[in-house]
């Protein structure tokens, strides 16, 4: 079915048709999404203060400058990308084992995938709740469990090298079953005789499943970590109630920071330039993903 | 056979260690709210769920507006529902049964809203509404929330329309049935589920959304359950029991509908990223 195939328009309605069905949304998105992110740009170039949010002069790339000289902003740009990694690696290799060890079937098996994908069900703000109780230092249960086991009490949230795993951790809980579904669904394809031949034949679970499985769920994974990666760049709730981006910004994320500069230092300007490095940042790894995606398909195609 | 043995022992072990991690947190959310003990922070918590400290539960609940919350929780969820059908069916039809000049660029455009963070647009967005008298109100909320629930629509309808053949609508074209008739009675019934898919990402994306409402909204009258939520954050007064019960309800209605349509959400969530 190619769009336009369709001999059923001709004329004027040809050409008129698809522009009203598409004018409405377009006019909305142009509203409401592309006309603020092009103010955001505009704004970053500015001095503008919360207090006088439709005020502010242009100031050229001062902000930027400004930005430049902050270690604070190296800090973050280095969370943020470190974080984005962490996560796809570690959510994308949980997420394959979960879906590798739960593909054929074993008694309770329903009951095991429904209880595995509660992470990626449960509301953001309901995690950090009880992530955050789990946390606690004087008595949630993991400090509990240390104590019991005559260990030292631990800083989850509020060490500089404990808070970035803590959230790591939270973050890896909740993507993780998304990824096995994605991976779930890929396994579908993979044909059970050529991975039976192979068993027979001698071949070790591990070069089956590089030489038959893997072929067959990498664009799958491919596709999983882009999306993990943009979601660990736009992920906010978590990381804001959790830490709040602290201690001494070892979790603060780009977004958080643009939150935090905004409306609590109040510096639109600022806040706005760290937008356009968030913006950059996504564009990034969508084109890295357009491009890899483009040579995987040429190369599948030889 | 022996190593046979030993790796379907490591297999159902692993099972366990993944079911226990991916469960415990949610375990830990009940046992917590039937502990009904308002001095959780000092004295830990019994490690299992106590069914007859409910009524405790219940009345401590009491002090929690959480009927409140979860009714503009569920007002912004609609609204978001409703809007991102009615304006991403149009896009999906528009560029599933058409070929037109910048069909190209609307599908990028589409494409990039799903890599802009939301805190980006927050700072344009909050001075807009102080503009538009927008801000402190549900119905920007909702306005917003669209922006990113529009394109998601718009992608599953789209490659759900894809699928079914253009025949179905030919004989009703001939019988000159307007346009926009065709594509609500002929062709969204015919891929319902897909409708379904998007109306529940759509949905749980305003239920679960706290970024965009914790800026815009100051009423407390105007909170919905994630703001609500998230204000115990760093207050005791409040017993933790009902906290971790005002979370509990909150969730459960997110874990049903995920687990019910998991496979149409997960469909949807990746059409946007492919191409074609």
């Amino acid at each position: 079915m190619t769009p336009g195939s369709s001999k059923w328009l001709s004329g004027r309605g040809k050409a008129i048709a698809p522009y009203v069905f598409i004018l409405p949304p377009l006019a909305y998105l142009a509203v409401f999404m592309f006309w603020p992110l092009a103010r955001q740009m505009w704004l970053s170039l500015t001095d503008t203060r919360l207090t006088n949010p439709n005020g502010g002069s242009f100031v050229g790339l001062e902000n930027y400058q400004w930005l430049f000289d902050d270690p604070e902003f190296y800090t973050t740009l280095n969370v943020t990308v470190l974080y984005a990694a962490v996560t796809v690696v570690l959510g994308v290799a949980l997420g394959t084992i979960s879906a590798l060890a739960i593909n054929r079937p074993f008694p309770g098996r329903p009951l095991a995938r429904a209880i595995m994908l509660f992470g990626w069900a449960v509301p953001n703000v309901a995690a950090s709740l009880i992530w955050l109780w789990m946390y606690n230092e004087r008595s949630g249960v993991f400090n509990d469990m240390l104590a019991s086991l005559g260990l030292d009490r631990v800083s989850w949230l509020t060490s500089t090298h404990m808070a970035f795993s803590s959230i790591v951790a939270v973050t890896v809980w909740q993507v993780a079953p998304f990824v096995m579904l994605v991976v779930l669904a890929a396994l579908q394809s993979v044909p059970d005789e050529v991975r039976e031949a192979a068993r027979v034949d001698g071949a070790d679970a591990l070069s089956v499943f590089r030489a038959v499985t893997l072929p067959h769920i990498l664009p799958s994974l491919q596709l999983v970590s882009l999306l993990v990666a943009v979601w660990s760049i736009r992920r906010f709730d978590i990381i804001y109630l959790l830490t709040g981006g602290g201690p001494i910004g070892s979790t603060s994320t780009l977004v958080v920071k643009i939150r935090q500069t905004a409306f609590e230092s109040h510096e639109l300007g600022v806040a706005s330039a760290y937008g356009a490095i968030g913006l950059i940042l996504a564009l990034l790894v969508a084109f890295v993903h357009f491009v890899t995606d483009r040579r995987r398909q040429k190369w599948m195609a030889q | 056979m022996t190593s046979t043995i030993a790796l379907s022992i490591f297999r159902y072990v692993l099972i366990a260690a993944l079911v226990a991690f991916a469960g415990f947190p949610i375990y830990w959310m009940a046992s917590t709210a039937l502990s009904a003990n308002s001095e959780l922070y000092s004295t830990g918590q019994v490690p299992w769920p106590q069914l007859q400290k409910l009524p405790e539960l219940i009345s401590a609940m009491a002090g929690v507006p959480i009927g409140r919350w979860l009714f503009n929780t569920f007002l912004i969820a609609c609204g978001t529902t409703v809007l991102s059908l009615l304006l991403g069916s149009l896009a999906g039809y528009a560029l599933s049964r058409f070929r037109f000049r910048g069909r190209g660029l609307v599908g990028f455009l589409l494409f990039m809203t799903q890599v802009v963070p939301e805190a980006l647009i927050l700072v344009p967005l909050y001075a807009m509404f102080i503009t538009l008298g927008l801000l402190n109100n549900l119905m920007g909320l909702v306005l917003a929330n669209v922006g990113f629930s529009l394109p998601v629509a718009a992608f599953i309808l789209k490659s759900a329309m894809d699928s079914i053949p253009y025949e179905i609508e030919e004989s009703a074209i001939i019988d000159n049935c307007p346009r926009f008739g065709i594509l609500s009675m002929i062709v969204l019934p015919l891929i319902m589920p897909s409708v379904a898919a998007a109306a529940v990402i759509a949905f749980f994306a305003g239920w679960n959304e706290f970024l965009f409402a914790s800026t815009f909204l100051m009423d407390r009258s105007l909170w919905p359950t994630s703001v609500g939520l998230a204000s115990f954050i760093g207050q005791y007064e409040t017993p933790l029991s009902a906290v971790m019960g005002a979370a509990l309800l909150f969730s459960v209605p997110a874990i049903v509908f995920f687990l019910l349509i998991q496979r149409q959400i997960v469909a949807g969530l990746t059409a946007g990223a492919v191409k074609g």
